[in-house]
């Protein structure tokens, strides 16, 4: 019972740090436009639009967090192993990893820019100051807390498999949750402000973002402080259910009958998921209504 | 995922030539890996050639619309496919090496369920912030009706687009590709751990739990290597988007299929042959 | 939608770059044998030495297999490539002194069969397809050789399999503090996946030159040796720790440097809090 009790802390625990990495990293891929939106930020001078937005084409976000991820938890594997403190070793590692990502996000901004020359766009050497450690923080964030729970997975809950790897796996997860959620809120709600609410960008459209705030001209800051509102959270909360539910199925219920117990609840919880999903559809659909009248066939 | 996008080289068509020979292929694998290892590395390497069907078969489903998703221009999910298939699969793989000492039937649908739960909640956040962060409702770019619920599609898509959101149909097909993803790449993890837990304390001169370590991570990283080449020729297969069962590059699978048997038994093979040899 | 990718001319011929890429990274994996010759750890910076010529090959054929278009984004390409080494890189370690041989040949052919299986069975007929993925399996297979000799100073299978712990003052075998039991590949594979198709990713568009490219490729070459030297401090001795990662160190400064100053040529501007510039009708 006790132990139980032990694995719904530790449980809890990395809900929490799951929530706090999603919101992270999704305010991250926003201010760096990294992920899918980059292809916007890509297509804007092309299109004649030029514009101050940070361009930090390192790589998808997966792929990306994958690297942060299994790094961080790579160094701070080999610190444990050098009997440094595991507290210590986390954050020691975790700082390296987000130097790695820091000279990434120069270089990639640099290049994708400087292969724009045909188009006028410059680069701007503020931008690269003030945006790449601001992506820097929010890495941090999010790669420390993605390490620790991989540590509290492997250390006290007892998963077999060694840190670096549960450092791959879960960076992998965390940045597909965050594109999957956050690229959308950001891409098409932040980037096309000067487009119809509640409608998609049409193809027409494409490359002309927003490139003047309220005052001056907008830069990334401005897009993390826009997404940080919804779209972080929401993959936070993404991210965070995923870890949860995922380890509190298997703590609690895995004692039943040799295992089906947190196989039958598994597929209970993604039943619920289903219904949720139907009644937000329905009730967009009911709500928003068709944007034209419905198209009359001969069979119906 | 990236800005590159362009034009998609690979045509519908299928290649009855090569296919055959790829088949003769994984045939002439199976063959020497039962001449050098009959019994346990025979069945791991089955095994593994259904763990990679599974991967490459299951990665077909996922709705995935790249780029043009996250603007709101085309339906699915906003992200590249192999990647997305690899968070489900890989969460999947989490949960089934946990399991593993529970049994193989056990371990195998823990991993599938935990990929489907990665999805199911991937999908069911993603209709929630089309929905109440944009407020645009789901809408297909290739069929008129919802297969399954019999919603009708082409009144729901504004102006300019091909569509957006995740209807219905492309929600289950979500949760079934995590489902087969998860599932084949734990099959893999635990065909491999199988066969190096029996194999490597004689090969090392170890006890079983000394080696442990060994044969987990050695099993757990080729799962991954192996999970990433099927997603990756999957994704090839459907040149980077597809909206979920209902798109007509669906109809592709039977290469991929192929495609990923051949590349499972070439890859399993190899990783058979480090510890028969 | 789409941004256009141009097939830049001119430069290093591709051949020039993949016959270098390949002797150089052969024979710095070699130089590390001399760990063996003298019983040191020293030489084991030679490592990331071949894991720097490997990725400078790989880039650029990633440069000629993505300028086609392959329908997915480039990072694709760096996880097939890594995906398909890695296997072929682990079952030649167990061949001793032939290791680095080993591994090419038997990249080679996982390589060519996964490229015949994505050109002709799924249909993609790209030119260079069946080249380039067998290719980027040698190279997947030669970095993530050269990542194990940096963090442990061989390329042998036992080597990578056991380590020594340090308990109490005493020292004991342990398989557990390992490349492999500790799932330091894990972190090598990514390091390397990332680092192989990072360079094009971040140079393509139409204004993409070849120098530019190349200097970013060592650059990420030695960012990852930077890490990874730290990692090695778990595995190898001080001494020799510390040596990869003053090598790292250097080549790091120099190539960021250089590519910094690349990349100030060839851009349209270099402007310090300055307003987006007025041009034509927007």
């Amino acid at each position: 019972m006790e132990s139980i009790v032990f694995g719904i802390g530790i449980t809890a625990l990395t809900g929490a740090l799951a929530t706090v990495a999603g919101a992270a990293e999704d305010t991250e891929s926003n201010i760096g436009s990294q992920g899918d939106p980059n292809s916007q930020v890509q297509l804007a001078p092309q299109m004649g639009y030029l514009h101050r937005i940070f361009n930090k084409a390192v790589a998808g976000e997966p792929p990306a967090y994958g690297l942060w991820c299994a790094l961080g938890a790579g160094l701070a594997w080999a610190f444990m192993a050098m009997q440094i403190n595991a507290v210590l070793a986390i954050v020691l590692g975790c700082v390296l990893a987000v130097f790695v990502q820091g000279v990434y996000a120069t270089t990639a901004y640099v290049g994708r820019t400087a292969s724009l020359k045909k188009f006028g766009q410059p680069v701007y050497v503020d931008i690269l100051k003030s945006m790449t450690t601001v992506t820097m923080a929010h890495a941090f964030v999010a790669i420390f807390c993605t390490v620790t729970l991989c540590y509290l997975m492997n250390a006290a809950l007892g998963h077999p498999f060694p840190l670096p790897l549960l450092g791959l796996l879960w960076g992998i997860a965390l940045g597909a949750a965050g594109s999957a959620v956050g690229n959308p809120y950001y891409g098409k709600e932040r980037q096309y402000q000067n487009q119809k609410f509640g409608a998609g960008v049409p193809i027409a459209q494409s490359g002309n973002i927003v490139r003047y705030a309220e005052a001056g001209e907008r830069n990334s800051l401005d897009n993390g402080f826009f997404t940080a509102k919804l779209g972080g959270p929401a993959s936070g909360v993404c991210f965070g259910l995923i870890v949860f539910l995922e380890l509190w199925r298997t703590v609690i219920f895995e004692r039943i009958s040799a295992g089906w117990g947190a196989i039958i609840v598994g597929i209970l919880i993604i039943l619920i998921f289903t219904v949720i999903d139907r009644y937000i559809e329905v009730w967009a659909r009911k709500t928003y209504g068709p944007y034209a009248a419905p198209v009359k066939e001969a069979s119906s | 995922m990236t800005a590159v996008a362009a034009k998609p080289a690979a045509g519908g068509a299928m290649n009855p030539t090569a296919m055959a020979i790829g088949l003769v292929l994984m045939l002439v694998i199976i063959g020497a890996c039962w001449k050098i290892a009959p019994g346990l590395g025979l069945m791991a390497l089955i095994g593994m050639i259904i763990g990679g069907v599974l991967i490459g078969f299951g990665t077909h489903f996922v709705p995935v619309g790249g780029a043009p998703a996250a603007m709101g221009q085309a339906p699915g999910i906003a992200t590249g496919v192999p990647m997305l298939a690899a968070g489900a699969g890989l969460a999947g793989l989490f949960g089934g090496a946990w399991a593993a000492e529970q049994g193989l039937v056990v371990a195998f649908v823990t991993g599938a369920v935990g990929g489907g739960l990665m999805m199911a909640i991937t999908c069911m956040m993603v209709s929630f912030i089309y929905v109440f962060g944009m407020g645009i409702p789901a809408a297909s770019g290739k069929v008129k009706v919802d297969p399954i619920t019999g919603d009708t599609q082409p009144e729901f898509k504004s102006q300019g687009t091909e569509g957006h959101g995740l209807p219905f149909t492309s929600f289950v097909g979500g949760v079934i590709g995590g489902l087969l993803a998860g599932g084949g790449g734990t099959l893999i993890y635990l065909m491999l751990l199988d066969l190096y837990k029996a194999t490597l304390p004689g090969m090392m001169n170890a006890t079983e739990s000394q080696i442990m370590p060994i044969a987990i991570s050695a099993a757990g990283i080729f799962a991954v290597g192996m999970f990433l080449v099927n997603a990756v020729l999957t994704a090839y297969n459907i040149t980077g988007t597809i909206e979920g069962p209902h798109d007509p590059k669906f109809k592709r699978w039977p290469r991929a299929v192929v495609a990923s048997a051949v590349a499972s038994a070439l890859c399993g093979f190899v990783a058979i042959l480090i510890v028969v040899m | 939608m789409t941004v256009k990718i141009e097939v830049v001319a001119g430069g290093i011929p591709h051949t020039k770059i993949m016959v270098a890429g390949l002797l150089a990274s052969l024979v710095c994996l070699y130089l590390s044998y001399l760990n063996v010759v003298t019983k040191t750890e020293m030489f084991s910076f030679f490592g990331g030495l071949a894991v720097v010529a490997a990725l400078l090959w790989g880039s650029h054929t990633i440069k000629v297999l993505c300028s086609y278009g392959i329908g997915t984004g480039v990072p694709s390409a760096g996880m097939i490539a890594f995906g398909s080494g890695v296997m072929g890189m682990l079952l030649a370690t167990k061949f001793g002194i032939a290791a680095p041989i080993v591994a090419l040949v038997l990249a080679a052919i996982i390589g060519l069969i996964i490229g015949y299986l994505s050109n002709d069975v799924l249909n993609m007929k790209i030119p260079t397809m069946v080249k380039s993925l067998t290719e980027l399996a040698i190279v997947g297979a030669f970095t993530l050789m050269g990542f194990a000799v940096l963090m442990t100073g061989s390329f042998t299978f036992a080597n990578l399999m056991s380590g020594s712990v340090t308990f109490l003052g005493q020292v004991m075998p342990s398989f557990q503090v390992s490349f492999i039991g500790g799932s330091l590949i894990a972190t090598a594979f990514m390091l390397g996946a990332i680092a192989i198709q990072h360079p094009f990713n971040a140079c393509l568009g139409p204004g993409w030159t070849q120098d530019r490219m190349l200097i970013l490729t060592a650059e990420c070459g030695f960012l990852s040796m930077i890490v990874a030297a730290f990692m090695s401090f778990a595995l190898i001795t001080s001494g020799s720790a510390l040596i990869s990662l003053i090598v790292a160190l250097v080549g790091w400064g120099y190539t960021y440097s250089e590519y910094m100053k690349l990349g100030k040529r060839d851009a349209a501007a270099w402007l310090d809090s300055k307003p987006i510039p007025d041009v034509e009708e927007h």
